[in-house]
């Protein structure tokens, strides 16, 4: 490995705002040429906005970036891209109905002219590319057909195919399984032994452990220092990562919890039998026959890559109009012909997967985002079907203090909290009133460590009530901290049911991608 | 520290505002260099155009009778507007409830009934004409998903065609008149006026603003229209049920702007004219819309707008009968201010 020591990267002082929040303080951070160059922190700390300055899309408020020494000023992703930085971001960027090299060749402009794209010179190129880099993927398949894995690679020889000598990577992993991550440190390896320099972001002090030369921790907008991973241990890491957060952490930066033993209930407090749906999207996948109980004081996992029925699932439970066959019976009552406000009414809430698009009114307050799914409730309801706003006022200021939700007052448009912040919200709409059971999807997605562990703590509080839980979650390590038993779901069935004492994230992980 | 608070409000104040202020100045600029262009005097012309309507009671008058039918074809717009729908059919929905109103007078014109009694009978069968005529759109959006935009316009010009007929077929056509109107209604059928020549559709029309109002704001139905409005994702998954929304918007807008109709009818016309929907030469519906987008469809926005808007229609029709102007230089402000305002409120709400 090339163990040059100039900086190919370097920024200096530099910070930026939005708004109340200051996203960057004074931040330096430098790469050297031919390093894998570990980017770690939470959720919130600045990894993102950084990544994102050096790559064009926001303009610091201050301070100056170098490219090989040389000053340089970055307005848009164009320049970015000219000078030899390429980005891989977390969710794909590829067009979902073009080839690979439909999506390389895509936006640029040296393979032939506009109107008539010399195809046949730029497979040559990519071919080359691939093989040089060990970056190998089909080149004819519509990219939609293919796994997240796969697409990486296929947006990671695009950057190299615009000339790219500076990589970098957001969060590379989180959508990977089995052996994709093992697969992705072999070809930044042999990216690095070619002269490419990667930055790696993550908030997996694990990862950075396994794959990078150095690391730079960012805390709450602050650069905390740089380290040798090879001089460095995980203890360091992590408390650089969380000072004066007291807080016990696994090496995957999860809250390190440990349930309780709870006495389970005798009957179960939901049982899905024989469910078939209907899509919920346009020839999306639909449930094929699931059957399996949930138990009071018990949190029952569902694991899967996303998009194998879990949203199915969990609307399935709250909304029985898209039940094909079969049916969910809660507390022995069967759903069957019964509206979403009659089944809220049982004691069950739900907390969608998409924070911003499914679970609330982004441009509402926090008082009626807390209202939404209690609003035919009848303590809330006056004469004449009027809404006694006095009352709900009332309640959302409770429920802002109980749940510790950080705002000035309840009128705030709820968009303007941090993703922490919107959780409570969420949180404390569904636990309003005491309920039976809680269907949760994705609850912990994006949010900081203190986030993620007010969210844990709120699950084991229902469990340790005698109340049920359905977790659903793509992160098998979230789901195994805190699950009593893991369900997989692949292709809208479950192929599978994990007691705790028999979890295991290699099987578990097998059968997720139909192993 | 109190002194900190107020200059915040204020500077609260002028952000909320500012780009309403840009837009009317410059769509009144624009508006000026064309005037100039032409030839007219530019100063005469504002001044004409906007002090007209405080000129005389007559003009007070006139400007609240325009306001009348104008902020109820706004909320035809505004309430399907708050769930993202486009209601373009208050045209057809107001004249389909002037229709009908006209139709159910002459029909009643022997039954000697209070005329109070004739009265509302008269008015909600208007309202709710124009509420099942709207719904229709509303059922093909909610069932079949077609677009309101295009059945609404659609239904618009099935609803002219209906008023066309009843104009001049009998029984119901005037005898001997050029133009398509119907009968005259008998006297005491007609709205009782308040003072001059304004009729008490006004009372009612304010009555409606307060009414959707307490819709909007107080009932559960108002919240689950809102809710619907901001997230209709977020709405459905917590139980709002989106198709029951939409046709309860469609028919609360329909209802007011039947209502709209009927009013035309009783306290301006005394019978239906083809036409009778149309003021300083375009459709009240049209404005209404209008008026919505420059509102923001906020239903405390929507009475305020309507009545600024009246004063410019007002002015206009003075602005072409006094100075020659013709009435489209007005429309041409109007559309300035609507695609400035869009615009400015886009534009500044960037960073």
């Amino acid at each position: 490995m090339a163990k040059d020591i100039t900086n190919i990267l370097e920024a200096r002082g530099v910070s930026k705002r939005f708004g109340e929040v200051q996203a960057l303080y004074k931040v330096d951070f430098s790469v050297r040429k031919g390093e894998i160059h570990g980017l770690l922190g939470e959720n919130g700390a600045g990894k993102s906005t950084l990544m994102n300055i050096l790559y064009g899309l926001y303009k610091p408020d201050e301070g100056e970036i170098y490219i090989e020494g040389k000053r340089v000023e970055i307005h848009s992703p164009l320049d970015s891209i000219r000078l030899g930085i390429g980005m891989i971001h977390q969710m794909s960027t590829l067009v979902p109905e073009f080839t690979a090299v439909e999506n390389i060749v895509l936006g640029t402009e040296e393979s032939g002219s506009r109107l008539n794209i010399d195809f046949s010179r730029a497979r040559k190129e990519i071919l080359e590319l691939s093989e040089k880099f060990g970056l190998r993927f089909p080149l004819d398949v519509k990219v939609k057909e293919l796994s997240a894995g796969t697409k990486q690679k296929i947006e990671i020889i695009r950057a190299l195919y615009r000339k790219a000598k500076i990589l970098i990577l957001d969060e590379p992993t989180a959508y990977l399984v089995g052996d994709e991550f093992d697969q992705l440190l072999s070809s930044l390896k042999i990216l690095v032994d070619n002269g490419v320099t990667v930055i790696f972001i993550t908030h997996k002090i694990r990862e950075v452990m396994q794959a990078c030369h150095r690391a730079s921790v960012l805390k709450g907008g602050r650069m905390q220092g740089t380290v040798d991973i090879e001089k460095t241990s995980k203890e360091e890491l992590v408390s650089l990562m969380f000072t004066g957060q007291n807080i016990d952490v696994t090496d995957s930066a999860l809250p390190n919890v440990i349930p309780e033993p709870v006495e389970r209930s005798e009957k179960p407090v939901c049982v899905i039998k024989n469910l078939n749906t209907y899509p919920i999207v346009k020839d999306g996948i639909v449930l094929k026959d699931v059957s399996f109980e949930v138990y009071g004081g018990e949190i029952f996992g569902i694991a899967g890559i996303s998009g194998n029925g879990q949203k199915e699932l969990a609307e399935a439970i709250v909304n029985p109009s898209i039940i094909a066959s079969g049916e969910v019976i809660i507390n022995g009552k069967t759903t069957t012909n019964l509206s979403t406000i009659d089944i809220f009414k049982m004691g069950v809430f739900y907390t969608p997967e998409d924070r911003v698009y499914e679970a609330i009114l982004p441009t509402a307050s926090i008082k009626k985002n807390l209202l939404l799914g209690h609003h035919r409730d009848n303590a809330f309801l006056g004469r004449m079907r009027t809404l006694r706003w006095n009352r709900i006022k009332g309640v959302s200021r409770e429920l802002i203090k109980r749940f510790n939700v950080k705002t000035p007052h309840e009128e705030l448009e709820i968009r303007k909290l941090s993703g922490g912040n919107i959780q409570k919200v969420v949180f404390a709409r569904a636990l309003m009133n005491p309920i039976d059971l809680l269907v949760t999807h994705n609850p912990t997605a994006g949010l900081d460590m203190a986030s993620v562990k007010f969210v844990f703590e709120q699950l084991l509080e229902l469990r340790r009530n005698g109340k049920a839980v359905l977790y659903l979650n793509e992160d098998l390590d979230e789901l195994m901290i805190v699950s009593d038993r893991i369900g997989v779901l692949h292709e809208g069935r479950l192929v599978g049911i994990f007691n705790r004492d028999e979890f295991d994230k290699n099987k578990i992980g097998a059968l997720m991608i139909g192993g | 520290m109190n002194n900190a608070t107020s200059t915040d409000k204020l500077k609260q104040l002028w952000l909320l505002t500012r780009p309403y202020v840009f837009a009317l100045g410059l769509a009144f600029l624009f508006t000026g260099i064309m005037l100039g262009l032409l030839g007219f005097n530019v100063w005469e012309a504002f001044k004409a155009l906007i002090t007209t309507s405080f000129s005389s009671k007559f003009q007070i008058v006139e400007t609240f009778k325009k306001f009348t039918p104008l902020v109820l074809t706004t909320f035809a717009f505004a309430i399907p507007f708050q769930i993202k729908f486009f209601n373009i059919g208050s045209t057809g929905q107001m004249i389909m409830g002037g229709t009908i109103a006209t139709m159910l007078g002459l029909g009643m014109s022997s039954f000697r009934v209070p005329s109070a009694l004739a009265i509302i009978l008269i008015l909600t069968a208007a309202a709710l004409t124009g509420a099942f005529y709207a719904l229709i759109a509303g059922a093909l959006k909610a069932y079949h998903n077609i677009n309101p935009i295009i059945s609404t316009i659609m239904l618009n010009f099935v609803a002219m065609q209906f008023t066309n007929f009843v104009a001049t077929t009998p029984p119901w056509q005037a005898p001997l008149t050029g133009h398509p109107m119907s009968k005259e209604l008998p006297k005491w059928m007609l709205l009782p006026r308040l003072f001059s020549e304004l009729h008490i559709g006004f009372l009612i029309a304010l009555g409606m603003v307060a009414f959707v109002y307490f819709i909007m704001k107080k009932t559960v139905i108002g919240y689950e229209i809102e809710s619907v409005g901001h997230n209709q994702r977020a709405a459905e998954i917590h139980g709002i049920n989106i198709k029951k929304t939409t046709l309860v918007t469609f028919f609360l807008g329909g209802l007011l702007a039947g209502l709209a109709g009927g009013i035309e009818v009783l306290g301006v016309h005394g019978r239906l004219v083809e036409g009778f929907a149309v003021t300083s030469g375009a459709e009240y519906g049209t404005f209404g819309t209008l008026t919505a987008l420059i509102s923001g469809a906020e239903p405390l926005a929507v009475p305020a707008v309507a009545f600024l808007m009246s004063i410019l229609l007002n002015g206009a029709d003075s602005l072409q009968r006094r100075l020659m102007v013709p009435v489209e230089l007005v429309f041409l402000t109007q559309a300035l201010i609507v695609i400035l305002v869009v615009t400015m409120r886009e534009r500044f709400r960037k960073r």
